[in-house]
């Protein structure tokens, strides 16, 4: 079904540079699925292999139909659903409290910044305001995981093309994070830190000065994964001008986050749409105009390094928090700290309600965006006014990745397929839900 | 925005506290579409969302705490009315979420209402994006997309019987002493 | 008589907790004999042995407890040290299956055929909350413990579990076949 043409308008920002190809590669019958060419489809030298849910390669239960015409990748189509896990569904079921552990699991990679998107859906519809060191601190964690999330990247797509040394430095820098999140929250991955209203608790001592040494540590690390993939001919060859995607195709696709910055786009949530306070903290956004699999590492590289400095400014501005509240004062939808609970009969009331029955969120349906490691996470909560949401849908940057792969492997080959899903970035949790 | 008023199939425009939601009579959501990507600019469409509106209004929300228009700190012992959610239209609700690249980053919601068997023009005509999330949710709610060129199940086997998400599809699972507390 | 056997390399658990008293190979042995003993072990436990030390996974990963499964194989939580650092991707040559992640029902019939193509023996480890009895999941789509298709040997909860918990369970896998237990679709007489 060819998309419906649209009156041509100039268009200057945001879109920067030239694209990579002219017009548009999206498949004309369905958009997700590359047919094999009717001149090819009765020869015998088409070959149909299934790269199953279970492959050597690092991101989950994915399976693509390949048509291969010799090392030709003719035909494309992706089967997903191996990890759909109802979360939407068993969040219906579940009291607001308990439904914020449920949205880490879904992209596991990048989880605070899941747990951050239905975290501020449920406050906005409640109206809620967030006392300034939850919101720094909710900055904080979310930056040191985006630098988390693009180390897995880094190290599993080096990891299927070769560069196999790779994964053990980019985990090397991962241990340290996640040392950072169980100094911080008691657990390595899905911290489930944020509450509806703040933090879950105060920051524990001696978090500052281990950040600190993390911060300054990283750009080190970062310049030695440029020393040795920047230059590598091999790491050239094999991601410069593969899987072209240019920014009419992206935006079309749906595309954001680095997949839309490496196509050319220069559109990034944080600084358009700022939530929590990133319009207080100063930071570049990346964009390369190529569109392929080298310009996503590139951009990738680049927002490690950005996250850095907004982590290094982050913690300058908590340093001076001490003492300040973490969660907001609204007995009604946070728990009294524990001692009132001994004088004060209302505390032990709204204690009983909460934990019991939950707190009740007004009626009303929002929808949250954020800008996560994958691209923009996007959070639709509509609620009936009880304690338990009524529909929450979460809308997941990686579904969208993976729907540009037959429009990225067109004209490729079977080699470049791993190459170009990889740098999708997409996580099957996030995919599947 | 005013401009919403000349779209095709206009029904109503509500303002939200993050964006607005235009109501759009459902056999003409794809020109709606076409209209906004063309008209208005939205280039991206973020999301499409079908919910699920059966036994709404059913559970009263008895002793809720607060005004008829939400919740007020400031206003002492803000006890309230009980309210009852405001009726639905139809059963599902189909709302498309669009996003336009541009200076402050304006979304709108559009949103159609159809019931049970009612079919949705697809736009995937309009944002080749939407393919997978059309699909998704005739997988998962039951909604039929006409005109979609693979209209097939996405999340569950092929084979699966139902629409997970409706709310008559119970959640399944095994039975476990003390799970029927909240 | 501790020395020495650490020299020969019999015992990788004392290796991460020095205090460890002898193992359950050490302890049938006999740790006077062994030395006696080294020579005329019989074929099986030396076959046995030989088993713990490259026991090969396969890449099995299905979701989050899939990240931490590839932090062992890291510099921190080395599993290198053991010879297990070779995750095969055919199931034909993998020995061990770490099922790592909530297995959807559409997911079940691979895990099935999965399982079936390994060769005996093979073991299979339910890594997680998820994998062990379904997690925090209860609804109509997470198979509600994966031993309800294969049979498993060890359960290593939490969600996700920390590396060293995982190690722990790979490592009480070693200790219990060493000790001659054999494995779970032998105990459970269940079709392999």
């Amino acid at each position: 079904m060819a998309v419906a043409p649209r009156r041509p308008r100039v268009r200057r920002w945001p879109i920067v540079g030239d694209p990579p190809y002219d017009g548009s590669r999206i498949p004309e019958r369905v958009p997700t699925i590359l047919d094999v060419p009717p001149h090819l489809e009765d020869s015998e030298d088409v070959f149909r292999i299934n790269f199953g849910p279970n492959h050597p390669s690092t991101h989950g239960v994915l399976r693509l139909i390949v048509d291969l015409d010799g090392e030709e990748v003719v035909g494309l189509s992706a089967v997903i659903g191996y990890l759909h896990t109802g979360f939407e569904k068993t969040m219906e079921t579940k009291t607001y409290w308990k439904c914020v552990t449920y949205p880490e699991r879904i992209d596991y990679v990048g989880y605070q910044n899941n747990e951050l998107v239905f975290v501020l859906a449920v406050e906005q519809l409640l109206r809620l305001e967030v006392p300034e060191k939850a919101t720094w601190m909710r900055m904080l964690l979310c930056e040191l995981n985006r630098i988390h999330s693009h180390l897995v990247y880094l190290g599993t797509s080096a990891l299927e093309l070769g560069a196999i040394s790779m994964f053990w430095y980019c985990f090397r820098e991962r241990e340290m994070i996640l040392d950072l999140f169980e100094l911080v929250t008691g657990q390595r991955m899905h911290t489930r830190y944020f509450q509806v209203g703040g933090l879950a608790e105060d920051i524990p001592e001696g978090f500052y000065p281990e950040c600190r040494k993390f911060v300054e540590w990283f750009p080190h690390a970062l310049g030695d994964y440029l020393q040795l993939l920047d230059r590598n001919e091999i790491w050239l060859e094999r991601t410069k001008g593969v899987g072209p995607l240019s920014a009419h195709d992206a935006i079309a696709l749906g595309q954001t986050g680095p997949n839309l910055r490496a196509s050319g786009v220069d559109w990034d949530l944080r600084r358009e749409q700022p939530y929590l306070a990133y319009d207080q903290v100063d930071f570049r956004v990346p964009v390369y105009p190529e569109g392929d699999v080298y310009a996503r590492y590139r951009v990738r590289m680049d927002e490690m390094a950005e996250s850095n400095r907004i982590v290094r400014q982050c913690l300058d501005r908590i340093e001076r928090m001490d003492g300040w509240p973490w969660i907001a004062d609204d007995r009604k939808v946070v728990l009294p700290p524990r001692e009132e609970l001994h004088t004060s009969m209302e505390s032990l009331i709204h204690h009983f309600k909460i934990v019991t029955e939950g707190f009740r969120v007004p009626e009303g349906e929002i929808y949250v965006a954020i800008e996560s490691p994958r691209g923009e996470a996007g959070c639709y909560l509509v609620s009936d006014g009880g304690p338990k949401p009524w529909r929450v849908h979460f809308r997941s940057p990686s579904f969208v990745a993976l729907e540009a792969t037959p429009t990225c492997a067109r004209d490729g080959l079977i080699a470049d397929l791993i190459a170009i899903v990889g740098s999708l970035d997409a996580v099957m949790g996030d995919t599947d839900r | 925005m005013s401009a919403w008023e000349d779209a095709p199939g206009f029904v109503s425009l509500r303002e939200g506290p993050e964006m607005p939601t235009v109501t759009i009579e459902a056999g003409q959501i794809r020109e709606a579409c076409l209209f906004a990507r063309d008209e208005l600019g939205f280039d991206m469409c973020v999301d499409v969302v079908a919910t699920d509106y059966l036994e709404w209004g059913g559970k009263g929300v008895a002793g809720y705490i607060g005004t008829a228009s939400g919740r007020d700190l400031n206003a002492p012992a803000a006890q309230g009315l009980q309210t009852l959610p405001a009726l639905k239209p139809k059963r599902f609700s189909v709302s498309y979420h669009l996003l336009a690249l541009r200076q402050g980053a304006p979304r709108v919601r559009l949103q159609a209402w159809v019931d049970d068997g009612e079919p949705v023009p697809s736009v995937v005509a309009v944002w080749p994006t939407c393919d997978w999330h059309e699909r998704e949710q005739f997988d998962l709610m039951g909604i039929r997309f006409e005109g979609h060129p693979n209209l097939e199940r996405l999340l569950m086997e092929e084979d699966w019987e139902g629409h997970p998400l409706r709310k008559d599809y119970p959640i399944g699972g095994e039975p476990v002493r003390f799970s029927e507390e909240t | 008589m501790a020395d020495r056997l650490r020299d020969y390399g019999l015992q990788s658990e004392r290796l991460l907790w020095p205090t460890k008293g002898p193992s359950k190979f050490e302890e049938e042995m006999g740790v006077d004999e062994l030395e006696q003993a080294l020579g005329l072990t019989t074929l099986e436990k030396a076959v046995r042995w030989a088993q713990t030390k490259s026991m090969w996974p396969d890449t099995f990963g299905l979701a989050c407890c899939a990240i931490e499964m590839m932090s062992i194989v890291s510099a921190r939580y080395d599993i290198a040290r053991f010879g297990m650092e070779a995750f095969r991707s055919s199931p034909r040559q993998a020995d061990l299956l770490i099922v790592s992640g909530r297995v959807a029902h559409k997911m079940a019939a691979p895990l099935r055929q999965i399982y079936d193509q390994m060769v005996e023996p093979k073991w299979v480890i339910a890594m997680g909350a998820c994998a062990s009895s379904g997690g925090m999941f209860n609804n109509y789509t997470i198979l509600q413990g994966v031993d309800r298709i294969v049979p498993v040997d060890i359960y290593v909860p939490f969600c996700p579990p920390r590396p060293e918990a995982l190690m722990e369970g790979i490592l009480r896998l070693h200790e219990a076949h060493n000790a001659g237990v054999p494995p779970a679709y032998e105990r459970r007489g269940v079709a392999t």
